[in-house]
Parts: structure tokens; sequence; C-alpha cells
């Protein structure tokens, strides 16, 4: 919505400044996104009048033009060829600053002497494009600042309204706010009908079919009406708002459409079949085309202003092309009626038609201003297009809307809002905004009864009225303070707090967090090479998405964290640590909602270090991804995990890959990308990937269990390099330890793995560490001997190892 | 004798003081002082000498032989010092030289404010709720008085899973679920992703708020200024101007737009501002009776507020992010930054 400083000074007296009234629209709630003044700056571009226009004596091209001022006379050189002597025209002063920082200044032009500038309307900022300059109506007083002159000289405010507030959808709306700032009276217009002829009940007729669609309908006829174009003052008037002018009739309803809030609607009377208006609903697959040419399918839900054969306007919303406006139209019936917002919303909405019109009745428009709408309307058309008013307006009004009555106790405002204000500030400042409050007494409280005008649908409660209140009287001055309120415990739930030792586990460890969108393409399930039962490929399917890379919702993090790893590799990220710890949704059968389980999804490539002359330049393998996850397991106690080599995942490498699992539940996989997905995702280097399944890790993770003493007692390790077939697994090794281990033993590392020409054929060498330790004593070398060697007599039995 | 012992003792001083390594020294120290060494030998003519002599020879010989013992100690510890010298001297490094580097892993920026408007509300005394984001229409909109063909739903345009599920276009819901769930007193934040279906420069289909509410009995609009400010001024910093102006959610009432003065400008006016020198940066109010009706609280008992905010806009202020999507292109020249 746009209205205009001087629009506003025609329906209320105010001292603010244009500033001022900016600042106090927005805190009025009437957020002001962008103001505009025109002509700022520029009272020293006057209007001047050609004295004499001569030829530059140095230049063909030129003029040389004697400029009477009003209060003096100056010379100016001038390069235009459409000005005459004793035109008017808009002379920038020396020292003027025009537009697009451009400053007039004293010049010497081919020799010639020129003391400012004679402007187009281009140079003024009036106009996108110009040709020659601008020539002045011929009726300004030389001297006065042309801005000023024309009337232009005014500030556009563009209002961000919220969508309840219907009311300053106008001109008149905003004034009324306006009046209350400035305690000042609001004045409506007051148009004078000048009616003659036969009555109009005898000419036409209105029929109501749906008085709950359509509460009230009043309608005016105008007859030998001349369509031509609008007045320069109409014309300025709508385009300051940013409408186009059409002609004398249309503009007229656009005027009074900003000027009131209410949409009218005027038809060629002659093309109204039957010369009769019904207002009734729909039929299920009736066609109708709108004045925007296009063709509508209607249905029963609809409401249609119809004639004595069919649709001429679809009600509130728009137009039909059969009964518009023409350049030969002579008679014209205007309709200033009421309509049900919901049915306009619905309308409007189903067929993707919002206008200036459905805009307000689908908020809310007013009721009771329908016949000064329609009553301003006829008379400016009356004077502007002339023809002739029929007697009376057709006023089809079934049964009053109720209006609402609204009590306010200044206790409950004072309760809410932290301030307490006497009732006569809160009566003031309601009356201010033409609320007619009247103050009763019940049980002993003063209250105050307030009547709400139609055109406010947002007031319906008492808390409305708080609103009000606080509004009016500023949000600034309710002070600032602190709330008295029970203290709880309200410690962050476990998952939570275990979401954030993960991320931090995670972070430390060198990854970097990620966030990407939830919803996914279709054929990232291809791309991953799921199997087409994968239960992962039933998706929550979204039923509007913007695009169809965006039409499902995620069941894995690993299509956008691939995606997103082979843009960092084309950005020259060479070595990437990555990781999301978001949800994945998964439908259920039999229910609305989707269950949404977080997951932990990581990438690694390239380096093991960041590049350096200290550095290793070893590249990242399969167990840094698996020592990633040790360390997790590790932070979050986890303890008996299986490493599995069943796992069964098309997108991951089969022969170096893993399955994590526990006696209960699966808790992820870590493993090297299959190379074929690696392509699928145009990803040039190989790729390691971890997926957890974070329900399942924490389900495993267990509190510290406390504190074991030190022992006192010294250590002592042995060493033993294993020979063994290829096959045999580490996990083969660790669990013939675990069995045939002592409870001396403090700990087992396999520190080395060797393959190589030294060896036979098919075997390799596997080097365990075992250290020692009792908490009692100090262990002699015959019982570490002891312990040592049952547990390598264990591993060359069981696996047919051989001491190297 | 006498005379063969100063002999001695000038000697040795000579050869104590050119001793070249510790293990010369303990030779020197062998040949000396030793079983068979020069002392032993000289001392082995004790018994040629008179009564008289004996005494004062003695005491000679074990002056000789203390003081022999103080130069070779001496040497020794000069001989060490120099080897530590030398050493050190030897294993001298460039320092200048760059260390050896870990790589460093970082949070997601929505995290990291994420993080720290938590820990500013639960200081505050806030507990952390969370909510899902596929949503059904009642906690999305109706149990927040939007019912379906209300204006109001165009301010968010929402994505449909089915008639009656949507992504949930706020974090809002949240309030509903935690209110059905508990009676009053409430005091709750609640993070989290949200949807709408929009995407421009400044638009993403999907991003993150924080909603924040506080229902209890006596709870004012001066007291939503209070926390709010609080957390403005923790968040921003002592300085920075906060004002509130009227403003329409239909789950609030009355309802305020809450602004920050320009941190580009500091009020002044810019592009980022739109000349206005305010920010927009959470929007708050009252919570609506309605709000009270559907989840069963006694409005006539209690009152509360809520707010909300885009993290996107509070990170992009924060740090200076002048780009949106940058928060979801996951460049890690972008990431590594945080």
């Amino acid at each position: 919505m746009i209205v205009t400083y001087n629009w506003l000074k025609e329906y209320v007296d105010f001292s603010l400044t244009p500033d001022e009234l900016s600042h106090r629209l927005t805190m009025a709630g009437l957020e002001v996104d962008f103001m505009e003044k025109q002509g700022e700056g520029l009272d020293s571009v006057i209007v001047a009048r050609l004295q004499s226009v001569e030829p530059h004596p140095e230049a063909d091209r030129l003029t040389l033009c004697q400029v009477d001022t009003g209060n003096g006379v100056v010379q100016i050189v001038c390069g235009a060829r459409n000005h005459r002597t004793g035109d008017l025209v808009a002379l920038a002063q020396v020292g003027s600053v025009l537009p697009g920082n451009f400053k007039i200044k004293k010049s010497k032009i081919r020799g010639v002497v020129s003391l400012g500038m004679l402007c187009s309307e281009k140079e003024l900022g009036l106009a996108e494009e110009s040709e020659g300059i601008l020539i002045l109506p011929a009726d300004l007083e030389l001297g006065t600042p042309v801005f000023a002159a024309l009337g232009l000289k005014d500030v556009h405010y563009e209002l961000g309204l919220t969508p309840n507030r219907a009311d300053c959808l106008s001109v008149i709306g905003v004034a009324r706010e306006v009046a209350g700032m400035a305690n000042a009276p609001l004045r409506l217009p007051e148009p004078v009908v000048t009616e003659a002829g036969a009555p109009i009940e005898s000419l036409t007729s209105i029929t109501i079919d749906e008085p709950e669609l359509c509460p009230r309908y009043t309608a005016r006829l105008i007859t030998g009406v001349k369509i031509g174009p609008s007045p320069r003052w109409l014309v300025e008037r709508l385009e300051a708002i940013g409408l186009r002018s059409i002609n004398n009739v249309v503009d007229v309803t656009n005027y009074v459409l900003m000027e009131l809030g209410h949409p009218l609607h005027a038809f060629d009377f002659n093309l109204l079949r039957g010369k009769k208006i019904v207002v009734r609903r729909a039929q299920d697959g009736d066609v109708f085309t709108t004045l925007d040419s296009q063709e509508r399918q209607l249905n029963s839900t609809d409401l249609t202003i119809c004639d004595g054969e069919g649709a001429v306007a679809l009600a509130g919303i728009m137009g039909g092309e059969n009964s518009e406006i023409q350049p030969e139209t002579t008679d014209v019936l205007l309709e200033s009626a009421y309509f049900d917002p919901l049915t306009i919303r619905r309308t409007s909405k189903r067929l993707g038609i919002h206008t200036d019109s459905s805009h307000r009745f689908e908020r809310g428009a007013d009721v009771d201003i329908v016949t000064l709408a329609l009553d301003r309307a006829t008379a400016l058309i009356h004077e502007l297009a002339g023809g002739e008013v029929a007697k009376g307006r057709i006023d089809v009004y079934p049964a009053s809307l109720p209006q609402r009555q609204v009590t306010l106790r200044p206790k409950r405002c004072a309760e809410i809002l932290g301030l307490d204000l006497p009732e006569s500030r809160i009566d003031e400042l309601l009356r201010g905004i033409s609320l007619p409050v009247k103050k009763v007494t019940q049980d002993g409280e003063g209250l105050l009864q307030v009547t709400i005008p139609r055109y406010r649908h947002d007031l319906e409660r008492e808390i409305d009225l708080v609103e009000e209140v606080a509004r009016l009287n500023g949000y600034d001055a309710i002070p600032v303070t602190m709330p008295v309120s029970q203290a709880l415990c309200q410690r962050a739930p476990k998952q939570q707090r275990q979401v954030r030792q993960l991320r931090d586990t995670v972070v430390a460890a060198g990854f970097s967090e990620v966030v990407n969108y939830s919803f996914i393409a279709m054929s990232s399930w291809d791309r991953l090479a799921l199997a087409a039962d994968d239960v992962r490929r039933k998706t929550v399917k979204v039923l509007n998405p913007l695009t169809e890379e965006q039409a499902v919702m995620r069941t894995t993090l690993l299509p956008s964290l691939l995606e997103t790893v082979a843009r960092n590799l084309a950005y020259r990220s060479r070595d990437l640590r990555l990781f999301e710890l978001r949800p994945v949704f998964l439908p259920q059968e039999g229910e609305e909602l989707p269950v949404e389980k977080l997951r932990l999804t990581a990438a690694l490539c390239g380096r093991r270090d960041p590049d350096g002359w200290a550095q290793s330049r070893e590249m990242v393998d399969f167990f840094d991804a698996k020592g990633m996850v040790e360390a997790i397991l590790s932070s979050f106690l986890v303890e008996k995990v299986n490493w599995s080599i069943e796992v069964d995942e098309p997108y991951l490498h089969p022969g170096k890959s893993a399955l994590l699992k526990t006696r209960k539940r699966v808790i992820g996989t870590v493993g090297e990308l299959h190379p074929q997905v690696q392509a699928n995702f145009e990803i040039d280097a190989p790729l390691y990937l971890i997926d957890l399944d974070l329900e399942a890790l924490f389900a495993e993770s267990k509190e510290f269990g406390g504190f074991r003493p030190l022992s006192r007692f010294p250590d002592v390790y042995r060493d033993t390099a294993l020979l063994v077939d290829e096959g045999v697994s580490a996990a083969h090794i660790f669990s013939v330890f675990e069995k045939s281990r002592s409870r001396e033993v403090e700990e087992m590392i396999l520190f080395d793995l060797y393959r190589g020409d030294k060896l036979p054929e098919g075997k390799k060498s596997l080097a365990i560490r075992v250290r020692y330790r009792s908490p009692e004593k100090t262990l002699t070398d015959d019982e570490i001997s002891r312990f040592h060697g049952r547990i390598v007599d264990a591993l060359c039995k069981q696996l047919q190892a051989e001491v190297r | 004798m006498k005379a063969r012992l100063q002999e001695m003792l000038d000697t040795a001083r000579t050869a104590i003081a050119v001793a070249a390594s510790e293990i010369q020294l303990q030779d020197l120290r062998v040949s000396l002082l030793g079983k068979k060494g020069t002392l032993t030998a000289i001392m082995k003519g004790m018994g040629q000498l008179t009564a008289e002599e004996r005494p004062l020879i003695g005491a000679l010989a074990n002056e000789v032989k203390s003081e022999l013992e103080t130069l070779i100690g001496m040497r020794r510890q000069e001989l060490s010092d120099e080897e530590i010298a030398s050493r050190l001297e030897r294993e001298k490094i460039d320092v200048t030289l760059p260390g050896r580097g870990t790589i460093r892993g970082s949070k997601h920026p929505i995290t990291l404010v994420t993080e720290e408007i938590t820990e500013i509300f639960t200081s505050l005394g806030f507990g952390v709720e969370e909510g899902p984001e596929v949503e059904k229409d009642f906690y999305n909109f109706e149990a927040l008085n939007i019912p379906k063909d209300h204006p109001a739903r165009d301010m968010q345009d929402t994505f449909y899973i089915s008639d009656d599920v949507v992504l949930r276009t706020h974090t809002s819901p949240v309030q509903i679920r935690t209110m059905l769930r508990q009676p009053p007193p409430v005091r709750v934040i609640a993070p989290g992703t949200v949807y709408r279906r929009d995407s421009d420069i400044t638009h993403s289909p999907m991003f993150h708020q924080v909603e924040g509410f506080l229902v209890d009995r006596n709870i004012t609009f001066g007291d939503l200024k209070g926390i709010l400010t609080t957390f403005i001024t923790q968040f921003f910093g002592e300085k920075v101007g906060v004002r509130f102006r009227p403003s329409f959610f239909p789950f609030t009432e009355p309802s305020a737009e809450v602004d920050i003065a320009c941190v580009i400008c500091g009020g002044k006016g810019c592009r980022v501002c739109k000349n206005s020198g305010w920010l927009e940066i959470l929007g708050s109010g009252m919570i609506d009776p309605e709000v009270f009706k559907s989840v069963d609280y006694d409005a006539s008992a209690y009152s509360g507020f809520a707010f909300g905010m885009g993290l996107e806009r509070v990170a992009m202020l924060k740090y200076g992010v002048n780009d949106l999507r940058l928060f979801f292109e996951n460049d890690l020249r972008f990431l590594r930054q945080f």
C-alpha cells in the first residue's frame, strides 16, 4: 500500500514532518518499507519563461536563451529543440544538484556564459525517458519551485501492512491512524451527487440469491457518459501509487478504491442482458472469461455477478470481458457491494487470481462504506465523464451485519502490559482512531465498552483492544522488567547432551560440519545403486516441491554428502573431512508422521595430515575412518562391538567395508565408496564413509563406571610375531586372545603387520605386544612366561600360527 | 718426600687443566690417586721417615690428595658444562619453521549460533525442547490460531506432505506440543529446522529458527521486553540499540517485531538496513488466548510471551556473512572459518 504525505493531508490536519510521520507510522505498526521524497533538494529548480530563443553564435545545434526567472533575466545555453519563445520551462539554477548527483555550475559553452540548465523530465527524475526539455503549463507562477508548482513535491510511503490491518488498505484508513497521532479529526469526503431523469429502480434491478455470500449490493446508473482520458490530477494521483491510467471511468473506480479502500466495479450497462443483476453461485462446469481474457473454470463455491443470462463478473475479484467498459460505452452501472471474505479467498486462491479487489475483500472490507464509495465514484464520474445520474441508488441489504461490542478492563490492560494507564488515557487513545467508547461500571470496576466499527475485523476480543492501547500509546513506554517466575530445573535432556558430545568429538578429530537440505531428488537412489526393494526408497514425498531436486525427504544423508564432496573437490579442496549430523525421515505404515532418526554421516579423502614441511604425505584409508568411529565408541564407552564383514551396502566397496554392531543393535557402517557410485557422483578420489545410527549408538553408550585403582607394581611386556595364513583375520586373533588371557594382562596391541618376500606364499606376520601387570605384586619372570606361553600356545593351536 | 709431593702436585695441576674429556680425567685420577697411582707410590716411602716427619708428611699428602680431588671435580664440572654448551649449540633448530599441524574441524555457523543462543537462554532458566520437522497441520497452524483459509497462511508458503501434514513452517508447533504435555509454568526454547516454499537470494526453502516462550502467573509485556533485551545485549553486545514495534502474528497479541540498530552502519542508514537504521531480528508477543485455549491453559490465571528468530539472519549479522546461500553450499573454505 502506497500513501503520500499530501494525499493524507486532504483528510487530516497534522504537523508531523515527513520523517516524523514515517517513524510514527512504523512505531504504530504500519511499517514504512520505503520512503521517497519527490523533489527533495530541488527547490532551486524554478518556473521560468523563455524571453527569447536565438541560435548560438558558435554552434548550430545550440540555442541561446534569455530566461525570465520572475526576479531578473539570466542567459542559458540549451541544446534542446522543442522550446519556443514564451514557453514556461524548468530552470535549474546554478548550485542545484539534480538526481544522480548532477551539479549545475556556471559554465561557458562555446565561448558563451550559461547560468544554469533547462531541464527535461528525465533530468528531474520524473520519467525514465524524455525527449526535449520539459515545457510547463502556462498558468504557473514564475520563480516558484517547479515541484511545488506542479503539486509534485510530495513524499511517498510504501507500507508493509500486516494481514490483520485491512482497514489501512486505503488512504482514509492510514489517515485515520494519523488523526489519532495528531489528535485531530478525520475528514471523510462528502460527495454531492446531482441526479436527474428516471428513478434507477425503473431502469434496472438487483437480486441477491446468496445473501450469506453477498450481504449487501448497491448500485447507481449513469447514462450518456463520454469515456475519455482522465485529467492530470487524477493521472498523477494514480501514478503516485503505482497505477496506470486507463480511462476516466475506470480511473475513478481505482481512485475511490485507493482513497476509501472499497473496490467498485463499472459495467457497460448496455452489455448487461436483461438489464439486471443477479448475485448467485456459479454452477459446476461453468466457463467464464474474465477481462484479462483468461477462461476460468468455475464451480458452485464461486460467487458470480450475473445479468439476465449468465455471469458478467467474478464477484469481488474481477469483471468479465463481456461487460467491460469500452471506449464507446455510454451507460455505466456502478457496483459497490460487500462480499464474504472466505468465499472471495477460496475462489481467488483456487483460480490463482489476486487483484486489488480480492486482496481487500478477502481480508474484510467495510460494509458501511459501500454507499459513500458508490456516491463518491458516481459524483466523480459525473464530473469527469458527464452524462446523467439516474435518481436514487439501489441498496439491497437484507440483514444488517452484526456489530461487535467489546469490553476492556483497564486493570486487565495493566496486567498484560505491565503498564498502568489511567482510564482517561485509554479512552483518549481509542477515540483518537475513531473507536466509539462508552464508560460503564460493573461490580464497582470501571470498564470501557467499545463499539467496533465494521472495518476493524481484527478487533474481536478484549486482548485485541489491549494491543490497540499498547500500540497507540507506544511500545517504548512499556517498562523493561524481568519476569518473576518459579525456578525450574531445566537441564538439557540426555539426548541433546549426547548430540553435543558427539559433535564435539567429531569436530575435535578434524571434521567440518555441513548442513544440506532435508529434501533430495528421487534419482539419488539410483545414483547410490540402491536395490529396487531397498527400504530407503520408501520416502516422505513433498506434494508441492520447488524443483525435482527437492522432491523427497532424505532417508539417508549420503547422497547430499556425496554431492557436497564432489562440489568441494571441484573447488579444489582435496583433503576433506566432512560430516553431517541431522535427522532422516522414515515413513511408517499407518502413521501420519514419519519417524525422524538422527544419523551421523561423515566422509574423508585426501591426505591424512595438513600440507607442510614436517607433515606426513600419506593418504587416508579405511582405517582412518574406522579409527574415527573407534574414537566415538570410546567417547561413549561402547564396549563389545563387532566389526562384521557381512555388510550389504551396494554403495560400498565389498572388500573394504564393515558393519558395526553389538549383540543387540546395528550401529552403522564404515567403508570405501564403491567405484561405480564414486563415478555416479563424479568424485575423482577414493572416499571413505562413516554412517551411524545415533539412536543405536546412544542406546549402547554407558555412563562412566567409575575409577579403577592404579597398580603400584611395575609392568612387563612381551612381544611375539606370529606367522599365520592370509585368511586369518585380526578378529580371530583377538577372539583367541580373549579366551586365553589371564587377568594380569593390562593391554594387548597389534603393533605390526608384515607381508612380503621373506615370508612363505600365502602367509602374513602379525606382531602382538602384551603388557602384564598385577595390582597386588611384582610379577616374576616365570609367571609372565607362563601367562604369555598360554596365549601363544592357544594362538598356535587354534589358528595354526607359528612363532617367528 | 715433600719435594716429590710438591712436584706431583704441580705436574698433576697441569695435567688436570688440559684433560680434554671425562675419560682422560678418570684415567688421570686413577694414575694419581689410585691404588697403583703416584700418590700411593710416594707414600710407600713413609716408612723411612722419622716419627716427627711422618705426621707432617701425612698431613701434606692428605692436603695434596684433597686438592687434587677438588681440581678433578672442578675440571669435571667444567668439561660437563662445555659438553652441554656444545651440545646445545649443535642442537640449535630454526624455530621459525611452521609447527607440525593437525587438521582443525569446525562446527557449522548455524550450530554455533544455536549453541550460543541456547547457552544464553539456559542461563536465564529456559529449558530446551525439540519437535518433529514433518508436522501435523494442527500443531503448525490450527492450534496456533491460523485456521485453514486464513489470510495469515499467505505469510508462510508451505510445503505439503498431505492435506494434514506439512513441513513445519516455523518452530512454533513445539510451543503447542510442550504446553499440551506439561502444565504451566513453562520456560522453554526450541531451536530447529523449518521450511518455506520460497527460494531466491534472500530466501532458502530450508532454514533454522529458535522459538522461545514463557508462561506463568503475572507475566507481562514488560517481561517480554526484559528477557529479549537481555538476550540481545548478550548476543550482539551491550551497546546495540533495541526497539520494539507493533506487528501481527496470529498466535500472539499484542505482537511485536524487535529491531536492533543496524550493525553495519550503526544506525545511520545503509543498504543492509534499507536506510532505516534498523534491522528486524525477532518476532514476538504475548501468547494469544486462543492458543491457550487450544492447549487447555487457563488464560485468566496465566499469561506468557513467545518469540522466534531466524538463525541464518542472526548468524549473517553476527559474522558479517553477506550471502544466505553460503550456509547451504558447504564450501570448505567457508566452513573452516568458523
